[in-house]
C-alpha cells in the first residue's frame, strides 16, 4: 500500500501518549460487480473503500477512532479521539484487558491465484450474456439474471508492541438466477443460492463452460419445478445436499458456538445462544457422526487468512468431535473473558467498525458414507438442495429453513421432484438425529459474503464446507397459503 | 474531517460533474457521518470509539453505456479532487467495454432541496456515564450511537439535494436472570436527561410482568395483539420480494397475486410512502425526488408499486422517484379505530406480542412467512396479563394476518426510527400502529 503504515503509527502514538498501547489497523476493500437480465446488460459497477482504525488501550480499556484520512494528522486525530473514548469508558468496562488479546504476530498471507490477470469488462458480459441464454431452457421462463463479483480486500497491521501482519484476500462470486412461471405457479431457481457460489482465488473461477452447463440445468429445473408437487408435510427421514447444508452448519452451529453471543454481547441485536460457557468440553451437542472445524486454511474456502484482525494467528481447530463441543468460536478477547479456549476469528467488515467474533470457515468433516449407500439405506426422505429461506429464534434453537428445490425418496430410490420443501427443528435435537456423513466424495465447499451481526452492524464473508448429510424424523412440509 | 460536508459535497459534485465532457451525463450520490458509538453489555462498556467516513457514488452515462463507480472519500480537499478525477478518467476507459444499456434512464430532473436538522448530543466524554448511569443495577445490553449523517445528490440535468441530521440512539434491552427482557429504544436530536430516565423506569416496570414462570404454549392458532415494534421487523418484507413494479413484473413479489386480483388484504389495512416523516430525503441517488406522499396499499388492495426510471423504460409505465431496488421508504402505515389501552381486554384470551425476530419466506408466492415471538411477549387471559411466554415460531401468510384474519387496528401510531448501521448509520423509519390478529398460526 501506498502509505508507510509504521509512520502513521508514530504520529497515532505520538497524539495518544498516555496509552499504553497503540494498534492501527488498514483495510482498503476494491470490488467490481457485473450482472446481465434477460440477456442484455443490466448493471456495472465498481468500488474503492480505504481507511484506518486506530484503537488504543488506556487503564485496562480499549477504544478505536477510525478515520478515512490516512495522512499522518488524519491518524492523530483519530488516536486523540480513541484515547477521549477509552479514558471516558475506563474503568466501565466488561473486561479489563490488556496487551496480551493484540499479539505482536509477524504474519504475510496472500489468496493463493492460478489467473492473476484480468479479464476485461466486454469478456465478462460475453459470458454473462450466454449464460442467460442457457438459462432461458424455454419461453416458460420469465426472468434470467447472471452475476460476476471480484474483489479483493489488503489488511495491514501495525502495533506498538509489534505487530507487523500484511494480508491481500482475493475473490470472485457468481450468481445464476432463472424465474419460470405457468399460471399462477412461480418457481425461483439458482445455482447453489444467492451468492453462494463465491470463494477465494483468481480469475480461474469463471469457469465458462462449468458455469454455462449449471445454468442450463438451473433454468431446465426452474421449469420442472413448475410441474411438480408441493412437498409433504410429514416426518421423514432428510437428506441435505452442501449447498444447504451451508445454511444449516451457519445458523444452527456456527452462531451458537460464537463465544460473545455465549456471554451476551449479542442479546440486544443478534441474539443469544443455548449453549453455556460451562457446556464446553462435554456437551453433546449432535451424534457420533458429528464432526465440526474451524479452517482458514482450506485453499480457496472464502474466510481463509493466515491471522484474523487483531493478529492472532489462523490454525485449524476442531469445535466439534465426535458429537462433542470441545471448543467454541471466540477470538482472545472472547476467550480472556470467558475463560475457555477459542480460535483466531475475531473480524471485522471493514475499517470503520471493530473486530467481534465471528465464523471464518466452520467446516463438517467428511464421513464414510457413498452418496449412493445414502440414499438406498432409506426407506422414507426427501432430498434437498439449494437455501431460499432461513430463519431461526435469538437462542438458536427453533429453526425454519426452505429449500429451491426437492426429490422424494421411497424405498431406497429418488423418486419424483417436489416444490417448495421446507422443513423445521429444534438445534440440537436435528444434530444428535445426524444419521449419515457423505464420504469426501459428496464434500464441496460454500461461501457466503452475507453474514449480519454485531452492534454497530457488521456483514461479514464466511465459508462452509460439508459432505451431503442426512437426518432421521425431521418434520418437513410445503407451501401454499 | 470538516464538519462542513454540506461544502465537500458541493466541491466534489462540482469536480465530478465539471470532468464531463460533451455527451457525458453524470448523477453523484454522497454520504457522510460523524459518528460516536458505544456497545454495552450486562451495564459495562464493550467496545467503544468514533467513527468518520464520507463516500460518493457516482453514475456515468455515455451514449448508450452505463457505468457506476464509488469512492470512500479522504476528507482531504485536494486527495479526494484527485481520487474523482482518476476515477471518472478510469470509467471514461472503461465503458466502451460494456455491452448497450436497453434500458438506460438518464435523470432530467432539475430541483434542489436543502433539509438540515441540528441536534443537541452528548459531549463524547459524558457517553459512558450519562448512558449507562440511569441503569444502573440493570442487566442492560444493546449500543448507543449518535453523530452528524448527511446524505447529498446531485445530476448533470441540475439537481441539487442536500438532507442532513443530528441524531442519537439508545437501542437497548433489560434482562432477567431467568433470560427473559423487555427491548426499548431512546431516538432523538434533542439528548434529556429526564425523558431518558422515565424511559429507563418504564423498562424497570415493563420487566415486573416477566419474573414468573414462563408458559409454554402448545402450536396452534392463537389471537394475538402485534405491537408496532413487532409490526416494524413485517414492515421491513415489504421491500424484500415486495411492491417494486419489477419484482411484480419479473416474478420475484410476493404480491404478484394482490396485484393480479387473486388475492386480496383487510380493507383496514392501508400504508403509504410519506417523507412528511421528516426522517429521509425524498431524492433518490440519481437525485429523483420521490412524491411527497404516495399510497401504495388502500382498503386491502394495491394502489401503486414502487417505480425507479430504469423499470420505466422497460415497461413505459410512470416512474415516481423510487430508488434502483424500488423498496419503500417511510413507511407510514393507516390508523384504525382500537385504542391501544383496550388491547389486553380486546385480546381476551391470547398472546401480546412486543417483538418478532428472523422473519423470513416460507413461501413468496403465498405471502406466507414465518418468524420467531421475541423479548416480552405475553400470555393473556380475560383480558389480563397471565405471564411471559417461552419464544414461539410462527407461520402465516400475510394475506391471513393482514387480510382476513385483521380484525383491528389502533388508533395510536408510534414512529419508529432506523436503527441499522450496516455500512453506515440508516436514515428512515416508520409510522406504525400495533394490530389484532385473529388466528396466528403458532408452529414450534
Amino acid at each position: 500500500m501506498q502509505n508507510d503504515i509504521r509512520r502513521l503509527l508514530d504520529s497515532a502514538a505520538a497524539a495518544a501518549k498516555e496509552a499504553e498501547w497503540i494498534g492501527l489497523r488498514r483495510r482498503r476493500t476494491s470490488a467490481s460487480y457485473y450482472m446481465a437480465r434477460d440477456g442484455a446488460f443490466d448493471q456495472a459497477i465498481a468500488g474503492v473503500d480505504d481507511g484506518v482504525m486506530v484503537e488504543v488501550l488506556y487503564d485496562g480499556q480499549f477504544a478505536y477512532g477510525a478515520t478515512p484520512d490516512l495522512s499522518p494528522e488524519g491518524v492523530a486525530r483519530a488516536a486523540e479521539s480513541a484515547l477521549v473514548a477509552a479514558k471516558a469508558a475506563a474503568g466501565r468496562g466488561v473486561h479489563r484487558f490488556d496487551r496480551s488479546v493484540r499479539p505482536a504476530a509477524r504474519v504475510s498471507y496472500e489468496t493463493p491465484r492460478i489467473r492473476k490477470a484480468p479479464i476485461a469488462p466486454d469478456g465478462v458480459f460475453s459470458f454473462l450474456i450466454d449464460a442467460c441464454g442457457a438459462l432461458k431452457a424455454g419461453d416458460e421462463i420469465i426472468q434470467t439474471t447472471s452475476m460476476v463479483e471480484i474483489g479483493r480486500y489488503d489488511y495491514e497491521i501495525a502495533s506498538t508492541n509489534g505487530a507487523d501482519v500484511e494480508q491481500s484476500l482475493h475473490y470472485m462470486g457468481t450468481s445464476l438466477q432463472a424465474v419460470a412461471r405457468r399460471g399462477d405457479v412461480v418457481q425461483l431457481r439458482t445455482a447453489n443460492g444467492p451468492r453462494g457460489l463465491t470463494r477465494q482465488g483468481g480469475w480461474e473461477l469463471l469457469d465458462a463452460a462449468k458455469l454455462t452447463e449449471d445454468a442450463r440445468r438451473v433454468g431446465a429445473e426452474a421449469i420442472e419445478l413448475l410441474g411438480a408437487e408441493t412437498c409433504p408435510s410429514d416426518r421423514r427421514t432428510l437428506v441435505l445436499m452442501p449447498d444447504q447444508m451451508m445454511l444449516q452448519i451457519h445458523e444452527s452451529v456456527g452462531h451458537p458456538l460464537e463465544i460473545d453471543r455465549i456471554i451476551g454481547d449479542e442479546r440486544n441485536y443478534a441474539g443469544g445462544s443455548f449453549v453455556k460457557v460451562s457446556d464446553i468440553g462435554s456437551f453433546q451437542y449432535g451424534s457420533k457422526l458429528m464432526n465440526i472445524s474451524y479452517d482458514p486454511t482450506v485453499a480457496g474456502e472464502l474466510a481463509s487468512y493466515g491471522a484474523d484482525e487483531i493478529g492472532d494467528l489462523a490454525e485449524k481447530r476442531l469445535l466439534i468431535e465426535n458429537g462433542t463441543l470441545v471448543r467454541a468460536l471466540g477470538g482472545l478477547e472472547s476467550q480472556a473473558r470467558a475463560g475457555v479456549p477459542g480460535v483466531a476469528n475475531q473480524r471485522a467488515s471493514s475499517w470503520n467498525r471493530p473486530p467481534i467474533d465471528r465464523m471464518a470457515n466452520l467446516n463438517l468433516e467428511p464421513g464414510d458414507t457413498s452418496f449412493d449407500a445414502m440414499i438406498a439405506s432409506i426407506e422414507k426422505g426427501v432430498l434437498m438442495r439449494t437455501n431460499r429461506s432461513w430463519s431461526i429464534d435469538d437462542y438458536r434453537n427453533k429453526f425454519q429453513f426452505g429449500c429451491e428445490y426437492g426429490t422424494l425418496i421411497e424405498d431406497g430410490k429418488l423418486t419424483r421432484t417436489v416444490r417448495d420443501p421446507n422443513y423445521r427443528g429444534i438445534s440440537s435435537t436435528f444434530w444428535r438425529n445426524l444419521c449419515a456423513v457423505g464420504d469426501a466424495g459428496t464434500f464441496a465447499a460454500f461461501g457466503t459474503p452475507n453474514c449480519g451481526k454485531g452492534e454497530p452492524n457488521q456483514v461479514m464473508f464466511v465459508g462452509h464446507a460439508s459432505p451431503v448429510c442426512a437426518f432421521a424424523d425431521v418434520e418437513v412440509f410445503g407451501g401454499g397459503k | 474531517m470538516t464538519k462542513d460536508f454540506k461544502k465537500r459535497f458541493d466541491a466534489v459534485a462540482a469536480r465530478a460533474l465539471g470532468e464531463l465532457l460533451p455527451g457525458e451525463r453524470g448523477a453523484i450520490s454522497y454520504s457522510a457521518e460523524l459518528s460516536a458509538f458505544m456497545r454495552f453489555n450486562g451495564g459495562k462498556v464493550r467496545q467503544s470509539g468514533s467513527v468518520e467516513q464520507a463516500d460518493l457514488s457516482i453514475k456515468l452515462w455515455k451514449g448508450a453505456k452505463t457505468y457506476s463507480f464509488m469512492l470512500a472519500l479522504s476528507g482531504d480537499e485536494a486527495e479526494d479532487d484527485e481520487r474523482v478525477a482518476e476515477a471518472v478518467g478510469k470509467a471514461r476507459a472503461l465503458m466502451p467495454l460494456l455491452p448497450d444499456d436497453p434500458y438506460q434512464a438518464v435523470p432530467e430532473a432539475a430541483g434542489s432541496s436543502d433539509a438540515r436538522y441540528s441536534g443537541s448530543l452528548l459531549p463524547e466524554a459524558e457517553i459512558p456515564a450519562r448512558v449507562l448511569g440511569p441503569a444502573a443495577g440493570l442487566d442492560f445490553t444493546g449500543v448507543y450511537s449518535q453523530g452528524l449523517v448527511c446524505r447529498g445528490a446531485a445530476n448533470s440535468a441540475g439537481a441539487r439535494h442536500w438532507f442532513q441530521t443530528e441524531t442519537f440512539l439508545v437501542d437497548y434491552s433489560a434482562w432477567l436472570p431467568n433470560g427473559r427482557a423487555v427491548k426499548s429504544s431512546y431516538a432523538g436530536r434533542e439528548w434529556s436527561d429526564a425523558e431518558y430516565a422515565k424511559r429507563i423506569a418504564a423498562t424497570k416496570r415493563s420487566l415486573e410482568n416477566l419474573g414468573v414462570e414462563q408458559i409454554a404454549l402448545e402450536p396452534g392458532k392463537y389471537r394475538a395483539f402485534i405491537t408496532a415494534d413487532a409490526l416494524a421487523e413485517v414492515v421491513t418484507f415489504f421491500s424484500w420480494n415486495g411492491f417494486g413494479e419489477r419484482g411484480i413484473r419479473q416474478g420475484e413479489s410476493a404480491y404478484i397475486a394482490l396485484r393480479e386480483g387473486r388475492e386480496s388484504m383487510s380493507p383496514k389495512f392501508g400504508f403509504s410512502q410519506d417523507f412528511s416523516l421528516g426522517v429521509e430525503p425524498a431524492f433518490n441517488d440519481d437525485g429523483e425526488l420521490a412524491p411527497e406522499r404516495l399510497e401504495i396499499v388502500s382498503g386491502g388492495r394495491i394502489a401503486n408499486t414502487l417505480v425507479c426510471s430504469r423499470t420505466a423504460k422497460q415497461y413505459g409505465v410512470p416512474a415516481n422517484g423510487a430508488g434502483e431496488d424500488e423498496g419503500v421508504r417511510s413507511i407510514s402505515m393507516d390508523a384504525g379505530d382500537l385504542a391501544e389501552a383496550d388491547a389486553l381486554k380486546a385480546i381476551g384470551t391470547g398472546v401480546y406480542v412486543s417483538n418478532f425476530h428472523y422473519l423470513n419466506w416460507s413461501d413468496v408466492q403465498a405471502a406466507r412467512v414465518t418468524g420467531m415471538t421475541r423479548f416480552a411477549c405475553l400470555w393473556v387471559e380475560d383480558g389480563r396479563i397471565v405471564g411471559p411466554i417461552k419464544d414461539m415460531r410462527w407461520d402465516e401468510s400475510l394475506y391471513n394476518m393482514l387480510g382476513a384474519k385483521l380484525e383491528a387496528v389502533t388508533k395510536e401510531r408510534h414512529l419508529l426510527v432506523a436503527s441499522e448501521t450496516y455500512e453506515r448509520r440508516q436514515v428512515g423509519g416508520s409510522l406504525l400502529p400495533g394490530i389484532l390478529v385473529d388466528g396466528l398460526s403458532f408452529t414450534l
